[in-house]
């Protein structure tokens, strides 16, 4: 056999096969978990053209209204339409996590492949110094931060993508630590290319399932994180409004039973974490899990 | 036992690395406060002069090391400053608040503990019948739901029977033991199901596992009977990685109490802390960071040195 073909071609190959499913394959994996996503992202974004109302519209004469066929699911405190407040809060959560997301995928990415790839002490530094960014609780750091600054969305997207990258940095550099001594990386190197070029060539390609898994879950942390601040008060603003800031303004009306403007923002923050979920699980463990 | 004293000696270095960077972060969170510490003191209509005397008097105009000296020498000594809002000293108000947390953790745990038990064995008993997948949806429905939306619906779902928030009847002044129970049982309920939903899938699998195995079959052979066979050869074997998890567990439900805190108006700690951020308290906010941040990596660290000692397997891990 080493005879008929070249050394390493075979090998390479496979590796290539191993490395990248086709993309039919990973189509098929992901449609069924993002068909909930596409339902969200469509009656977040796409909703607004088809219930024209204004989520800031004050009506003083319908506060506090349950569901009826002028508003399906009845007002909030200041009279404002529910569903279209569901539409922006929508727009906005998913938007902000979405961008939180790929600033922790960028992050840790970018770290794990540095610990992964450099040398023995940095890498060990590195990772000492992961550790204690990971024992730290996630969701008291975000509230201290979030009381301190502005709460604009790039500065929120910004914070929660800050925090929520370290599990990935660990993955990607165990990945890479034991992907550099394979052959492709080695006969890359004595071709003579650079560290950052095998890195973004090379490495990235090779983990492109483990990394589109992480990029999936990275996405259902950071709309937690996002859900649980402005829950809390504490991240996007009135007027603006988001999933959890909808849910926390419900639970303070708890008393009245407007279980209206509980239940649904509820239901919708479930459904996202959801869909985001059981979209990483069906790329981790192909379709039948989903 | 080499490996094992080894292996404390990293966890205890790792846990200090941990403790430093969180004191790092909260000095740096001092001092990013806005306007500084003068105007976080006197308030924002501050006279220049005033600020140059009250920056003079805190020591806030030596040089940034000392500061950061200062404010570990202060920290070792216990005292984190007076809360601007309460006008209390910091360290009393959270020892205070972190008993009544500490009560709400624990009851928390307990009822997690006990549904995670009734649940993964019903369902692993029942694996692959339609009660087992039944259990199964169930604990994925409440494994989506953050802490903060099941309190939210079962505060809902309970209204009327339950209260739903503060740690008691305000009408009475000496309210009775039972009363603080029933305010008890719904915040500690929600901990219980979030507890549940992380853990009874892995149990229910580890026993469906377990009872596959041949040694299983020779137990029943032997004329032992079902729940025998699951109570003292399947258990043991399925719980050991359990409290693993369990341990793992432990920050996640810290994070998701104080969610569920403040959907209760429980007193805890996570409730002081989410006050004192919506109302820029910046001592109170800090003193909480620490302490709550204090007790997550000791809560860890104290997690792994048990998990060392039942499962010696993860000293060569």
């Amino acid at each position: 056999m080493p005879d008929i073909l070249p050394a390493g071609t075979l090998h390479d190959a496979a590796i290539l096969a191993e490395a990248r499913p086709p993309a039919a394959r990973v189509l098929l994996d992901l449609w069924r978990p993002l068909r909930a996503l596409a339902a969200l992202l469509c009656f977040s974004f796409l909703g607004p053209f088809a219930w024209r109302q204004d989520f800031s519209h004050i009506d003083a004469r319908a506060v506090l209204s349950a569901p009826s066929w002028a508003h399906p699911l009845g007002t909030d405190v200041l009279g404002r339409d529910e569903l279209a407040r569901l539409m922006q809060g929508g727009a906005t959560t998913l938007s902000v996590a979405a961008a939180a997301a790929a600033v922790a995928f960028v992050l840790g990415l970018t770290y794990g492949l540095c610990a992964g790839l450099g040398n023995a002490w940095l890498d060990r530094a590195l990772m000492r110094l992961l550790d204690a960014v990971l024992a730290l609780p996630s969701l008291v750091v975000l509230i201290c931060f979030s009381a301190l600054m502005q709460a604009n969305d790039t500065a929120m997207a910004l914070l929660i993508g800050l925090v929520a990258w370290p599990p990935l940095a660990r993955l990607v550099r165990n990945e890479a630590a034991a992907l550099r001594h394979r052959d492709f990386i080695l006969s890359a190197q004595q071709l003579g290319a650079g560290p950052a070029y095998i890195a973004i060539h090379h490495i990235c390609p090779a983990m492109g399932r483990l990394l589109a898994v992480n990029a999936t879950f990275l996405v259902a942390d950071a709309i937690l994180s996002l859900t649980s601040l402005s829950f809390l008060g504490l991240a996007i603003q009135p007027p603006r409004t988001s999933w959890g800031q909808l849910l926390g303004e419900g639970v303070e009306l708890l008393a009245l039973h407007a279980w209206w403007l509980v239940v649904p923002p509820g239901l919708l923050i479930t459904a996202s974490l959801f869909a985001a979920d059981s979209a990483g699980r069906a790329l981790l463990f192909g379709r039948k899990s989903a | 036992m080499r490996a094992a004293c080894g292996r404390m000696a990293a966890r205890g270095a790792e846990a200090a690395a941990s403790i430093i960077l969180l004191v790092t972060l909260t000095f740096v969170l001092a001092h990013a406060s806005p306007g500084g510490p003068a105007y976080a003191i006197m308030g924002l209509k501050v006279r220049p002069d005033t600020v140059a005397a009250v920056d003079h008097q805190i020591g806030a105009d030596t040089a940034l090391w000392l500061q950061y000296l200062t404010w570990w020498k202060h920290l070792l000594q216990g005292s984190l400053g007076t809360s601007y809002l309460l006008n209390q000293p910091v360290t009393g108000l959270l020892l205070g608040y972190a008993g009544r947390s500490l009560l709400l953790q624990v009851s928390g745990l307990g009822l997690g503990v006990i549904l995670t038990l009734a649940g993964g064995i019903a369902h692993g008993k029942f694996y692959d019948t339609r009660f087992g997948r039944l259990l199964g949806a169930i604990e994925i429905m409440f494994y989506a739901m953050p802490g903060f939306v099941i309190g939210t619906f079962l505060a809902l779902l309970c209204a009327g029977l339950l209260p739903s928030s503060g740690i008691a009847d305000l009408h009475h002044a000496a309210p009775s033991l039972a009363d603080r129970l029933r305010h008890l049982l719904l915040p500690a309920l929600s901990l219980g199901l979030m507890t549940y939903s992380g853990l009874a899938r892995y149990l229910a699998e580890g026993i469906a596992a377990e009872l596959r195995l041949p040694y299983t079959r020779t137990a029943l052979a032997k004329g032992l009977g079902p729940w025998a066979i699951l109570s003292r050869h399947v258990l043991p074997n399925a719980l050991r990685p359990l409290i693993t998890l369990l341990g793992l567990s432990l920050p996640a439900l810290a994070a998701g109490s104080v969610a569920i805190e403040s959907v209760f108006a429980y007193p805890g700690l996570g409730w002081l802390l989410w006050r004192s951020a919506l109302s820029h308290d910046y001592p109170l906010l800090i003193g909480g960071v620490l302490l709550t941040g204090l007790a997550t990596i000791l809560g860890n660290l104290a997690a792994d040195m048990v998990n060392t000692i039942l499962d010696p397997r993860r000293l060569y891990a």
